[in-house]
């Protein structure tokens, strides 16, 4: 799976995308391209490549300044190698652009020798800014250079000395302007088949320095917003102190802390139940969000992380736009559900994420519904997580049960505007299979209307005596 | 020429004709022509597309730009590619107009270019900064069609102003014409300490009462000023327009009973849109308009002769625009032919 495809699937990851401090066209080009890495190998390249610009940034934060300003004036001059390398004739302007990233090509090669260690391998473009440069200005602009060719500069000089005598007509100084042209039209295709042979390293530059500027945001948003290097591991993916940071940042915003949670997957089901407002669907969004991050070469945001490789998430979360494609929500949510357990049936390596799950049927079946998939997942080891309100879950399933409003509230009133600074966030393993049942003290500090909140209780007290009496 | 000298006061200038083919092609290449030995940094754009299209429309000579050595421009990259001169690439840009991104030059030997700048105003004062960045002492933005805009002090620090046989084949039409812009430009400044008060608004009608406070009258553009027109006195007879002032508007103030009291401060001169016949009979009931930013004219260009062969005695129109308006004209055919 391509980034570019990820992040319009995950508004955490979009959010972070948006963040990171990418300094050049192609490195924003690089990042939605990159593909997911499915092997340890890889990832732990990236992830070292990562922990050295971090060191790079800590030990001397302003030379990866001047290598990021180096790096927003660079061009993505694809487009203009792809011509260079065909034989085309490039103009003034491509051959500009060649010069220009040339020139700032090799100032970051100088920069990054001032580094500790080095980041990344660029090819040495200085025969290319010889040739291009036959002045020595050190100056990106560029133009047919009276270097080149005697001929040309001989042509120029009658050029300008007709003009500058004023006798001769329009017509003969267009007659000597475009014999100079010429000349310099011939002086151009020499030039252009000498740095012909620079086109695979251009290449080569272009990519690595898309990639250093990848990766300098990557350890820049990695320090900002706290992430860490996640362990790869091949048993139970683990995190400690894990949060989302769009939330989290939202909740700062609003001077609002956010708890960290941890949490262990097995290879195998995991249910998750709690009152509503306890944060869920949010653990499987992070969850997700984690997944990706990991395996597209981000550090993850969590003190500490543990994490098995997958090969593919499937998340559903129920904000499907289902009225577009003409299905209930039911319906749709079952279509992917379908998908994932034919996955689970497949035994193909995939991490499962369903909120609440067949919440929009009877209960009854609802439950049955649970039940039955999450036996699946069970069966096939996938590792998956269903959050769920139901209550009569299957006893051998594994149930993580978030606190809820454990905390003591003193003579606090709780509301929906602090409701957030008395949840307590953490999982707990739970055996019970029962499900807490806050809906309506959680509806009633909502605010709602009380008539709703007062019958709805009549009802439950009705009910408790009949099954009393029975 | 004398307005020359104060060119080289300027980091910006515009050229603003007020019709096509009113010679500013002409006015620019004098300008240029005259500068050859400036030691200042000039660079050349213009704004939107220029040339072409025009001339294909109207099949009149329109002269490329004279460039001297040295003279730094900005034009398209299809422009770039056409030109007639040896120049060396400063710097392209990363946005893309119509005829492709812009590219900054500096010519090597004195040429012909054809220009064709960014295609708003935000866009050209962006450049202009960005000129200055590069050493550009003096940026010289060739106006395009019905571009009043440009003359905005918000865009250049001055201008030109370009007229001739174009706008009117009849000489008193035509200082006509030009007096009515030649007025909005000359429109005086507010006090320098009233300024900052009006410098933030963004739009609707906005009063300043005897305190000399500014208060929103609610009405939210002039457009609304018939159904709102109850609230516009409140707070007295100062007003602060943000937006384009226009016929309706000047129309209704002319018949309050207050006319005489009326003050209005607007932005600059070209945010009038009214005609010159409504604006004068405003002025004429005692209404007065005052600009927070005034336009530095330098001068007055005129071309007498008009796309359609008719052409004007030059000396005539020169004297009647000079004898109306009390500022140096100057026919831009004849200074020309003078120089070259």
């Amino acid at each position: 799976m391509q980034f570019r495809k990820a992040i319009s699937e995950i508004k955490g990851l979009q959010y972070l995308a948006e963040e990171l401090d990418l300094q050049s066209p192609m490195g924003k080009r690089f990042l939605l391209d990159s593909e997911m890495l499915y092997n340890e190998t890889d990832l732990n390249i990236e992830y070292d490549l990562t922990d050295k610009v971090i060191q790079s940034i800590e030990s001397d934060p302003k030379l990866i300044a001047d290598i990021q300003s180096k790096l927003s004036h660079l061009r993505d001059i694809k487009g203009t190698v792809g011509n260079l390398d065909a034989n085309l004739i490039l103009d003034d302007i491509e051959l500009f652009e060649i010069k220009s990233f040339a020139f700032h090509c090799h100032g970051i090669l100088n920069l990054q020798k001032d580094l500790k260690q080095e980041v990344i391998g660029l090819p040495n473009l200085s025969g290319l800014v010889d040739i291009l440069d036959p002045q020595k200005s050190g100056i990106p602009s560029f133009y047919i250079y009276d270097d080149y060719s005697e001929e040309l500069a001989e042509a120029r000089k009658n050029l300008r000395i007709a003009k500058s005598e004023n006798g001769d007509s329009e017509a003969k100084l267009e007659e000597i302007f475009d014999k100079a042209q010429e000349i310099e039209s011939r002086v151009r295709e020499e030039l252009c088949g000498k740095i012909r042979v620079f086109a695979n390293d251009l290449e080569t530059a272009l990519n690595q320095l898309a990639h250093f500027d990848l990766l300098i945001a990557k350890a820049k948003q990695a320090i900002q917003l706290s992430f860490n290097r996640p362990e790869l591991v091949k048993e139970s993916t683990i995190y400690n102190g894990m949060f989302h940071p769009m939330i989290k940042d939202e909740l700062l915003k609003q001077k609002k802390q956010y708890q960290a949670i941890d949490i262990e997957l097995q290879k195998s089901v995991c249910l998750i139940t709690g009152a509503n407002m306890a944060g869920k669907t949010v653990v499987l969004k992070t969850l997700a969000l984690c997944q990706y991050l990991c395996q597209f070469g981000f550090f993850v945001p969590a003190s500490q992380a543990k994490v098995s490789l997958v090969n593919r998430i499937m998340l559903s979360v129920g904000d499907d736009q289902s009225e577009l494609n003409g299905l209930s929500s039911f319906a749709s949510e079952m279509m992917n559900v379908n998908q994932m357990v034919e996955v689970s049936q497949s035994h193909e390596n995939v991490l499962v994420l369903v909120d609440e799950l067949a919440r929009t049927t009877n209960p009854v079946e609802g439950l049955a519904i649970v039940n039955a998939v999450a036996d699946i997942f069970y069966q096939n080891n996938t590792r998956s997580v269903i959050t769920t309100h139901y209550s009569g879950l299957n006893t051998y399933f594994r149930k993580l049960r978030v606190k809820g409003l454990d905390k003591d509230f003193g003579d606090q009133r709780i509301t929906k505007n602090n409701i957030n600074s008395y949840m307590d966030y953490s999982l707990v393993e739970d055996n019970t299979g029962e499900v807490p049942h806050e809906a309506l003290r959680i509806a009633s500090l909502l605010g709602i209307n009380k008539e709703i909140v007062e019958k709805a209780q009549n009802q439950l007290n009705m009910n408790a005596s009949k099954e009393e009496i029975l | 020429m004398p307005f020359l000298k104060d060119i080289e006061k300027y980091k910006s200038l515009s050229i603003v004709g007020l019709e096509k083919n009113t010679g500013k092609t002409e006015c620019l290449n004098y300008v240029l022509s005259r500068l050859r030995d400036s030691r200042k940094q000039i660079a050349l754009t213009s704004i939107g597309i220029d040339g072409e299209n025009r001339d294909q429309v109207t099949q009149t000579h329109k002269p490329e730009i004279e460039l001297n050595e040295g003279m730094m421009f900005v034009t398209s990259e299809t422009h770039y590619a056409k030109r007639r001169l040896f120049s060396e690439v400063i710097d392209v840009s990363n946005q893309t107009t119509s005829l492709g991104r812009l590219v900054t030059a500096k010519t090597i030997h004195s040429g012909k270019v054809m220009l064709s700048g960014p295609a708003n105003n935000a866009e050209i004062i962006r450049l202009i900064a960005d000129l200055k960045e590069k050493g550009v002492d003096l940026t010289i933005v060739d106006g395009a069609l019905s571009r009043k805009s440009l003359g905005s002090p918000a865009v250049t620090e001055a201008m030109i102003l370009a007229t001739g046989a174009a706008l009117s084949a009849n000489i008193p039409q035509l200082v006509f014409k030009t007096q009515y812009v030649y007025d909005l430009i000359q429109l005086t400044e507010i006090d320098s300490e009233l300024k900052p008060k009006f410098r933030g608004i963004e739009n609707g009608i906005w009063a300043l009462d005897e305190s000399g406070e500014v208060k929103d009258t609610g009405i939210s553009s002039v457009l609304m000023i018939k159904k709102e027109k109850d609230k516009l006195f409140q707070f007295g007879t100062d007003f602060f327009v943000s937006g384009a002032v226009t016929d309706q508007f000047l129309d209704f103030l002319k018949n309050q009973k207050q006319v005489n009291q009326i003050r209005l401060i607007i932005r600059d001169f070209t945010r009038v849109f009214a005609n010159p016949e409504t604006y004068y009979a405003f002025v004429k009931k005692g209404g007065k308009i005052q600009v927070l930013d005034k336009t530095n004219l330098v001068a007055i260009t005129i071309n007498p002769v008009s796309p359609d062969g008719y052409i004007l005695n030059s000396d005539e129109l020169k004297l009647a625009l000079e004898t109306k308006l009390q500022v140096p004209v100057f026919d831009v055919k004849r200074i020309e032919n003078a120089v070259s």
